[in-house]
């Protein structure tokens, strides 16, 4: 039988076991890296160093998990902060800022030929919308959950959510005609 | 009714989400993990160890090296068939209710 996440927490936090961590890393690895690569808009590289940030940063702190959330919305959730940082620390770096990295992909910029792949339209989302339309439409999470991962009101999951979906949707429309 | 746009919107975003396969990611990241610590468990067993040893071996020499050990094994050679085994039967039913009580104190620390 299939141990659950909360049997293999139990192992790490009784027994320090780092073999029930690894098998927690083997399950979750893929939707954790798939929002960070949304996130960097596809750089792989720099998504999977991000996300074994992620992981590493978990297992540091894996006794502040409460149990409140599913053990894959904390992921999410420290994911997403590392990601922050990671902004933050560019900014300060080579002087941009936030705002920019969301414009870097204007919609107006992306090739014409390109606008059916819908990788390409969700890069083109501003960065909350893209977050919020990836964590609750890709990987499942509810309204409720994604707010907790992003530390963000209810109201504005649901508005950011409903208009990436709307900009989205304009764009497969175009492309369906 | 859906918007059949809706319904291809959510289709697309779901193909959209391969599986991204492990290759080697999950070692990467056990490798990087900080250096195990022992964990408090371990070294409350191994606290109660050696304050276990100690504490025979104090007890031998306090007790004028194991006389009562002699005592005692003197008194029960001394009691009767069924005093014997009732002895062992308690002797028994403690151990059971001991070791119950410790598997069932883990079972319950595992599962909050």
């Amino acid at each position: 039988m299939e141990l659950t996440d909360g049997d293999l927490l139990a192992r790490i936090l009784v027994d320090g076991d780092q073999h029930a961590f690894g098998e927690l890393v083997r399950r979750h690895q893929s939707p954790v890296r798939g929002l960070l690569r949304q996130l960097v808009r596809a750089d792989v590289e720099l998504a999977d160093d991000l996300a074994q940030e992620t992981f590493i940063r978990a297992y540091k702190h894996i006794r502040s998990f409460r149990g409140e959330a599913k053990f894959s919305t904390w992921l999410y959730r420290i994911a997403y902060n590392v990601f922050r940082e990671h902004v933050r620390k560019r900014r300060e770096l080579v002087g941009i800022d936030e705002e920019q990295l969301q414009a870097e992909a204007d919609p107006q910029t992306v090739d014409p030929g390109l606008r059916h792949d819908l990788m390409n339209a969700l890069a083109s989302l501003p960065l909350h919308e893209r977050t919020a339309v990836t964590l609750c439409c890709q990987n499942g999470l509810s309204h409720d959950e994604a707010a907790h991962v992003l530390d963000i009101p209810l109201g504005t999951v649901k508005t950011n959510v409903l208009r990436g979906r709307e900009k989205l949707k304009k764009m497969l429309a175009a492309w369906a005609t | 009714m859906n918007d059949p746009l809706d319904d291809l919107l959510d289709a697309r975003l779901r193909d959209e989400t391969p599986y991204i396969d492990d290759a080697g990611f999950t070692r990467r990241v056990m490798k990087q993990l900080p250096r195990r610590r022992v964990s408090w468990s371990s070294q409350r067993s191994f606290i109660i160890l050696a304050a276990t040893i100690l504490s025979v071996v104090v007890a031998y020499f306090a007790s004028g090296e194991g006389m009562f050990v002699h005592d005692a094994f003197a008194r029960i050679s001394g009691l009767q068939q069924l005093q014997l085994f009732l002895v062992i039967v308690a002797c028994g039913i403690m151990m059971t209710v001991a070791g119950l009580w410790v598997a069932l104190a883990r079972r319950h620390e595992t599962i909050v």
